[in-house]
């Protein structure tokens, strides 16, 4: 029984990818042997004899004279077996001549191309339909790995999970999400999705605090709305009993937050306060006469909105108090716009939310702006936007029962001020005993910003536009 | 060589194109039309079943070349570097050496690691891309092909000082060392800084040149405008130049260079005056540098053709030891061609073996990581 | 417009090259008579003299210090290396030599040498005539190194490596001598792209893919690939791999996000890494992913019948692809 085997072109010179086939030395029907030289091709860098990988009968040219063909086409097909020639290939004669190549054996005919059969045997292959087949997994003498594979331009199918993690990618791209690499790890880490957040970074990126108030705002369950003032975490001072003696409260959240900051701005700001002790009298008659008019009919106004007022426009004579010391770039950077904070006390401890651009807002917008902050802050819905870019901070103590107190200032600002209670006093008034509406107003500032006299010169505008509110209309 | 006054070369040595070389130092023993010739300064002393061993050497050689030169047409090797036309050079020079000498070839000396009793198809693994080298240099004394031209005559050379430092040179077990290159790489900074060690340290090294005219397409007048053994003089050692178609001639040199060495009397340079029968390799075509007529020229000085016709004239061998003969060289071509074809390819993770001596926790990582990504597909590779 | 082959690509730019300035001269071993043995420098020695196509001694070093030497009395010198990994006797003067003269100098000499370089595996060969040492040459300063990756920046990137008034190391992807393109060769360098530039080769949005010489058609075929199964894959051709296009390289990390660099040479200080490191300084905030690289492993490069597991495929490529996409 014989077998079909087919010689697939070789690259013959390192790395050519093609070659012509100049001439056959052989036609269908001829025996060859092994090394028998069957066929010429010519490459790009050479003419060259191919002789035959298989003895038996030749079976077709595959390819015809004249024609180019890649490396790895078959080129010509040759029956092997016992049935189509000779088993032992003869010794070449001449082995030991300088001739490069061996004569045919005197067996085998001499092959000599008629012209008439050399256009035909590209096409016919006698033999082949029906009975010869080439086996699938057979060795061809094909460069495998040899000359230049054509390279594949379809991927090998790999099994379900091979490690790229990509599938849920795949559907086309997402929007650009900036975040530095490790609070991204940190955003998937704590299950926050960065494409919900709108980032206070640099170029709008979201920041590692960013995402750390965004869980803050995902463990509030709801609003926690408190009436004036919420106390501090309550110590509870448990009676001597067999009751435990102390409460551990863990350290988390925005307590953790402000202890951080306060500590931050404490000791790295030289702190100064200054107090001044005030008639406010004119100002609480004018926030009476203001309830009144119609622009304010909505808005809860208190006394807060003119110390906020006076407050700008001393910032305004005096712009300096409005600054931050930048340590890493050894500058005082100068604020030209005001967004004022007003430390709130919440019910999860104290928040300095701030109203963005207050110098800009009308007083109606003010009250209105001061009244929505104090409202959302209450509700513990302050927002990492909100809590951010404060240049200046107003620090209602009053609320408290106190008249004045040594504020810390919010870290990154120069200066903030303390305002207690009112209440009625003895005052000298025109020169007689009165009983009038005194507040102390306590100015703590960052003395490396702001000196001595700057901070009085700050403090004593507020005083005097807090003493009669016309001043704030003369100095706008 | 003409040289004028000045002692300069007046033209290039044109000794290439046939016939004898101009110089008269040429050393021959045996004729292109078989007949034996004396030197003086080679005595032989050669027996008939020597020289018809020779012969079988020469002819079995041949076969191998021829077989290796076919695999790589049929697509089974991926290059090929005949020897064919420098059988005596090789045969001659391997035949000289003493089994604890040590050989250092570069990528065309089939026939002295067939002296070196290296198995043929050990030299198949390289040109076929399984590995790029084939065999143990310490079973054979005989060291891989390297195939940057030239660097070898630099180990050779430092290795003929460690025989030194062996105390290994003089005496009756002496040992040295035989380094192999051709014309081209005479002009190789690292040929040239070897003789240059190789002569101030004395050391027990021959410099075997195949001079077979041709660097792929450079002819020797690109290389040299003086015969190359005349380089040796100038480092300081001799040269000398053989008939490297004469086997008896490249071994009675050989032989000589080789126990001068093994004696302590330092390096010699041997020139074996060849032609490249064949192309540089199989990538290579002849035909477009160099002409017809003269590889007709050299093919009457076929080396084994005067080998046949001295042991025919003098009635040395038979028609059967010839007949057999040819049987051998049939079997032998048969074998390389199924080892060839039988010879397995290495897994895809042998990229990662015998890399480094010392365990390497990079390397590690890359070989698992590469054996995970391979086992990622549906369908292993190949 | 002709269709050629990339050898025959650089053939023509060269003849062009020494048409256009009698002072061009080629240099190196079989590159007359021979006409190279990728045939590069067919023809030109019938055409243009002994003289001026040099058939040289078989030493590396003396090539390209003779270049030098000629190059300092106004020549242009072209020199061949036979194969990338015959260029190590030629290592010391590149780069002690040509890479440094203009600064010892104090820039009064130029040494416009082009040094052409077949690089790459891929072809079946035996040891040295595979590796890919650009890395060794981009990291010595004073030279300039390009790679081409088709038949046309072939043509026009040898002329103007040519007309450089730098050293150039002019790596050629010898797996691609034999691939065909459109090649226009009328046209003149008016309008080619400058030898420092690279090129996107195939527009995308997911991720960017850059490559080049020989892994340029693999870069291709694996965007292709891609493309079906919906991710859209950028493929910048570097062209220049001293000085790195990186105005290119940034502006497109920075729209897509992510980026992979695929080159035949080992993986460990390849110049991915140096892509990589500046990609990451630049486009810190911009990136989805790492820099990933696809290259060779830390070994010599293997036996040829182990290549095609170390040259980075097509499959190979697009792991990394994957890979950018699961951060």
């Amino acid at each position: 029984m014989s077998e079909l085997k087919q010689f697939k072109l070789p690259d013959v010179g390192e790395g050519l990818t093609e070659a012509d086939i100049v001439k056959w030395h052989v036609q269908p029907g001829d025996k060859v042997t092994i090394n028998q030289i069957i066929v010429e091709i010519e490459t790009a860098k050479a003419v060259v004899e191919l002789p035959s990988p298989y003895e038996g009968v030749v079976a077709g040219l595959l390819v015809p004279e004249g024609t180019t063909a890649d490396v790895g086409t078959p080129i010509i097909s040759v029956e092997v077996g016992p049935d189509a020639g000779i088993t032992t290939p003869p010794a070449p004669r001449g082995s030991t001549s300088a001739d490069l190549v061996p004569p045919p054996p005197p067996e085998s005919p001499s092959p000599s191309p008629s012209p008439s059969s050399s256009p035909a045997e590209g096409g016919t292959e006698p033999g082949i339909e029906g009975t010869l087949t080439p086996k699938e997994d057979e060795r061809h003498a094909v460069l495998v790995g040899y000359g230049v594979k054509a390279g594949s331009t379809a991927r090998r199918p790999r099994k379900a999970a091979a490690g790229s993690g990509a599938a849920a990618a795949l559907a086309g791209s997402r929007p650009a999400v900036l975040a530095k690499p490790p609070v991204r790890k940190l955003a998937r880490d704590l299950g926050v999705d960065l494409t919900l957040l709108s980032g206070t970074g640099p170029g709008g990126s979201n920041t590692r605090d960013d995402v750390q108030s965004a869980v803050r705002g995902l463990e509030t369950a709801g609003p926690a709305a408190a009436e004036g003032p919420a106390p501090a975490a309550p110590n509870r001072f448990a009676p001597v009993t067999a009751v435990a003696r102390e409460e551990r409260i863990p350290i988390r959240g925005v307590r953790k937050h402000m202890a951080a900051a306060m500590v931050g701005s404490a000791f790295s700001a030289p702190h100064v306060t200054e107090f001044l002790q005030i008639d406010m009298t004119e100002t609480m008659a004018a926030t009476a006469r203001l309830r009144t008019l119609p622009e304010f009919s909505e808005i809860r106004v208190s006394p807060l909105l003119l110390v906020a007022r006076a407050l700008m426009v001393a910032v305004a004579r005096h712009p300096m108090i409005n600054s931050s010391w930048d340590e890493d770039a050894q500058e005082i950077v100068v604020k030209h716009y005001v967004n004022l904070g007003i430390a709130a006390a919440t019910e999860r401890g104290l928040v300095v939310p701030n109203v963005k651009d207050a110098h800009a807002l009308s007083l109606p917008g003010l009250g209105r702006a001061l009244a929505e902050l104090a409202e959302t802050a209450r509700a513990g819905q302050a927002t990492p936007a909100d809590l951010r870019g404060g240049t200046i901070t107003i620090t209602n103590v009053g609320v408290f029962g106190v008249d004045t107190g040594t504020p810390i200032l919010t870290p990154g600002e120069a200066a903030i001020l303390a305002f207690g209670r009112v209440k009625d006093a003895p005052w000298v008034h025109q020169g007689q005993l009165a009983v009038r509406k005194v507040t102390t107003l306590g100015l703590s500032f960052d003395h490396r910003i702001v000196d001595g006299e700057l901070g009085s010169a700050v403090l004593r505008d507020i005083g005097a536009m807090l003493e009669d509110p016309l001043r704030m209309l003369a100095w706008s | 060589m003409a040289v004028n006054d000045a002692g300069r070369a007046t033209s290039a040595d044109s000794s290439r194109g046939g016939g004898q070389p101009e110089s008269a130092e040429f050393i021959q023993l045996l004729t292109p039309e078989g007949e034996r010739i004396e030197h003086p300064d080679y005595p032989l002393e050669i027996s008939a079943e020597e020289i018809r061993g020779l012969y079988r050497d020469l002819v079995l050689v041949r076969r191998i070349d021829f077989e290796a030169i076919a695999l790589q047409r049929q697509g089974e090797l991926g290059l090929w570097a005949s020897l064919l036309g420098q059988e005596a050079a090789q045969i001659g020079s391997g035949r000289a050496l003493k089994p604890a000498d040590m050989a250092f070839p570069t990528y065309r000396e089939h026939g002295v690691a067939w002296c070196r009793g290296l198995d043929p198809t050990r030299l198949l693994e390289l040109f076929r891309g399984v590995s790029n080298g084939g065999w143990d240099p310490a079973a054979h004394n005989f060291h891989l092909y390297t195939i940057v031209i030239g660097s070898q005559t630099l180990h050779a050379t430092g290795y003929a000082m460690g025989i030194q430092r062996d105390g290994a040179v003089g005496g009756e077990n002496g040992e040295a060392v035989i380094a192999y290159f051709g014309d081209g790489a005479t002009s190789q900074g690292d040929v040239n800084e070897a003789f240059i060690w190789a002569s101030v340290t004395n050391a027990p090294i021959v410099f075997f040149c195949q001079n077979n005219q041709w660097a792929i397409s450079a002819p020797l007048e690109r290389q040299s405008r003086v015969p190359l053994y005349l380089r040796a003089p100038g480092f300081g050692f001799p040269g000398v130049r053989v008939d490297g178609n004469d086997v008896l001639a490249c071994l009675a040199v050989t032989r000589k260079a080789m126990q001068a060495a093994r004696d302590g009397q330092g390096p010699t340079m041997i020139e074996a005056f060849t032609y490249r029968m064949g192309a540089h390799t199989t990538t290579d075509d002849p035909t477009r540098y160099r002409l017809a007529a003269e590889l007709e020229t050299w093919k009457l000085k076929d080396p084994i053709e005067r080998v046949k016709a001295y042991l025919i004239r003098n009635e040395l061998a038979d028609e059967s030891f010839f007949t057999e003969l040819d049987a051998e060289a049939a079997e032998l071509g048969a074998r390389i061609r199924k080892a060839c074809l039988e010879m397995p390819d290495p897994g895809p993770l042998a990229i990662f073996d015998n890399v480094y001596a010392e365990p390497n926790a990079l390397l590690e990582a890359e070989r698992d990581q590469y054996a995970a990504y391979l086992e990622s597909f549906e369908e292993a590779v190949r | 417009m002709t269709r050629l082959t990339l050898s025959k690509a650089l053939n023509e730019g060269l003849r062009k090259a020494m048409e256009d300035d009698p002072k061009v001269l080629i240099m190196g071993e079989d590159v007359g008579k021979l006409g190279g043995v990728f045939r590069v420098t067919d023809g030109l020695q019938k055409d243009f003299g002994e003289a001026r196509v040099v058939d040289t001694p078989l030493a590396e070093s003396g090539i390209v210090g003779t270049a030098i030497g000629l190059a300092l009395r106004g020549y242009r010198p072209v020199c061949e290396i036979q194969f990338d990994g015959f260029v190590f006797p030629a290592f010391n003067q590149i780069t002690t030599q040509l890479a440094k003269m203009r600064l010892r100098s104090l820039g009064n000499l130029i040494l416009p040498v082009v040094i052409r370089i077949p690089c790459g595996g891929g072809i079946g060969a035996v040891e040295h005539h595979s590796e890919s040492p650009e890395a060794l040459f981009t990291h010595t300063g004073g030279l300039r190194v390009v790679a081409c990756g088709d038949p046309a920046d072939a043509y026009a990137m040898i002329q103007l490596a040519i007309k450089n008034d730098d050293p150039v190391i002019f790596f050629e992807p010898k797996r691609r001598y034999w691939e065909r393109a459109e090649v226009d060769t009328a046209g003149g360098l008016a309008g080619a792209l400058p030898l420092d530039r690279a090129r996107v080769l195939i527009g995308g949005t997911d991720v960017t893919l850059l490559c080049y010489g020989p892994m340029v058609k693999t870069c291709a075929a694996a965007a292709a690939a891609a493309g079906e199964e919906g991710r859209s894959v950028e493929v910048i051709d570097l062209r220049s791999l001293a000085p790195l296009d990186t105005e290119t390289i940034f502006e497109s990390v920075r729209r897509t996000g992510r980026c992979v660099v695929a080159h035949e040479a080992p993986v460990t200080s390849g110049l991915g890494a140096e892509i990589a490191a500046r990609v990451t300084e630049e486009c810190f905030y911009h990136l989805e992913a790492p820099v990933l690289r696809v290259g060779g492993f830390s070994t010599p490069y293997p036996p040829s019948r182990l290549e095609e597991h170390y040259i980075p495929d097509l499959d190979r490529v697009l792991d990394a692809v994957d890979r950018t996409f699961g951060y």
